[in-house]
């Protein structure tokens, strides 16, 4: 992954990143100045994790379908066992996804998180509880997002691939048939 | 559900279906046509076995190894013919997807939508007398954790506005014990043997805080000693009744009270935890 974003094309979907950024951003940026402003904890974790949670809802249905075509859900089957859905856009829109849009999501997921790690090494070496908490319930939001779809995307690729062969080899004994239908 | 229906009819079906797909891969002359994101009707696969669902191929097949289950997902489906009239240019880059609906390409608008509905839904599930009350596992079959996110926050900042002093410490205390109680109370079950689903558990706990959220509230609202009790302990015995018949039916009958005891020892402390600020 390269530090700096693809040039060549611009946001295909400018508001839909913004959104992306700003709730993740909006929420590291209350819980840093907050201290400056508000005195009581109670409206610092509500507003922080209220932001998160809001941003873990944007980021797993509307910006994972919109800029990187991924969405990854649990369901409840008829024999009360849970299974986890990955699924994903076939290859063709994959393909025409803009790269700078998926170049955008995939590195604010991955930073927001290690930004909420650093934090709560800092409250944990100041034996800061409550901020320990505020701090692992942004965290479990931001992981849970990027392990969904880290998964995604994994299994999207497995996929390509054994579609690919699939077809190849399906094309290869398609034109063996032929050829023996000639002769 | 017996185990002989499982071995012989899926089997049958599966290997037909794929002879089907194969026959299909090889009929087609051309590049395949980019078919529209389906809503795949889902072969349940368990997570052990590839779960990934790409939206326009065909199911994948059936691995025999695990017992095929009988696809059938309603809610998908439901979403899906909703959404038949709805795949509209609400996004430049997926046009080319034709009328076939699919929740990846939905609206956003129809996204909250249909996340509230399913909070309102769940919560009347639980909370209200309704026939599906017997069977626990079809009732919270769409757990989400929407509803019970936020009534413990609803009902920390009602306490926290209750309490006169150390307002920061009624919250953070009334927070971190619904949530880690609620994690030890599923942990419980699934230790007595239950079967109940981890997030399906922590979803029914959450929804069944609202009464008691209800009477935190009145309780804020009027100061009265011998009303905040009465009050309590009417939410708190509709509380329980919410959440009885869910646990009760996850575990062994022997060992019922073991796992319904700390459920109401947890709501009996939040409802202590009401009374008691002032």
């Amino acid at each position: 992954m390269d530090l700096n974003p693809p040039s060549g094309e611009n946001y295909a979907n400018p508001r839909i990143c913004f959104f992306h950024v700003l709730f993740k951003a909006g929420a590291l940026a209350f819980y840093i100045l907050s201290a400056l402003f508000f005195d009581s904890f109670v409206i610092i974790f509500v507003v922080t994790v209220l932001l998160s949670a809001l941003d873990f809802w944007v980021v797993k249905n509307v910006s994972g379908r919109i800029l990187v075509g991924l969405r990854w859900w649990n369901e409840i089957d008829d024999n009360g066992e849970s299974v986890w859905k990955f699924e994903c856009l076939d290859q063709e829109s994959l393909a025409r996804m803009n790269k700078k849009d998926s170049w955008l999501f995939w590195w604010t997921l991955y930073l927001t998180a290690v930004v909420w790690i650093f934090f709560g090494i800092f409250s944990l070496i100041r034996f800061q509880a409550d901020y320990l908490l505020v701090v692992g319930v942004c965290l479990t939001l931001s992981i849970a997002n990027i392990v969904g779809f880290t998964k995604c995307r994994k299994d999207a690729k497995k996929q390509i691939q054994q579609f690919a062969s699939q077809t190849i080899a399906n094309r290869f004994s398609s034109t063996i048939q032929s050829a023996f239908t000639v002769v | 559900m017996s185990h002989n229906e499982r071995d012989t009819v899926p089997l049958n079906q599966s290997s037909q279906s794929d002879i089907d797909e194969i026959e299909n891969l090889i009929n087609y002359s051309g590049p395949t046509t980019v078919l529209p994101a389906q809503p795949s009707p889902p072969p349940t696969i368990p997570i052990s076995s590839s779960p990934f669902i790409p939206s326009n191929l065909p199911p994948p097949s059936q691995k025999p190894v695990q017992p095929a289950v009988p696809p059938a997902i309603p809610i998908n489906n439901n979403n899906n013919n909703r959404n038949v009239n709805n795949n509209n240019n609400n996004n430049q880059q997926l046009t080319g997807f034709g009328p076939a609906p699919n929740t990846l390409t939905e609206p956003v608008w129809d996204t909250v939508k249909r996340d509230l509905s399913r909070i309102v839904s769940n919560l009347k599930l639980v909370v209200f007398p309704n026939p599906f009350r017997e069977d626990p596992g079809k009732a919270l079959r769409d757990w989400d954790l929407w509803g019970p996110f936020f009534f413990i926050v609803f009902l920390g900042l009602v306490l926290s506005w209750s309490a006169s002093v150390k307002k920061s410490e009624v919250f953070a205390v009334a927070f971190a014990l619904l949530a880690t109680g609620a994690v030890i109370l599923t942990l419980n079950v699934l230790l007595l043997g239950g079967h109940i689903i981890f997030f399906q558990s922590l979803s029914l706990l959450g929804y069944c805080l609202f009464p008691l959220d209800v009477g935190a509230l009145i309780c804020m609202l009027k100061d009265n000693v011998i009303l905040k009790i009465v009050v309590v302990c009417v939410t708190l015995a509709w509380s329980s009744w919410a959440a009885y018949p869910f646990i009760s039916m996850a575990v062994n009958p022997r060992r019922k009270a073991l796992a319904l005891y700390p459920v109401l020892l947890m709501y009996v402390s939040v409802g202590f935890l009401i009374i008691a600020i002032d």
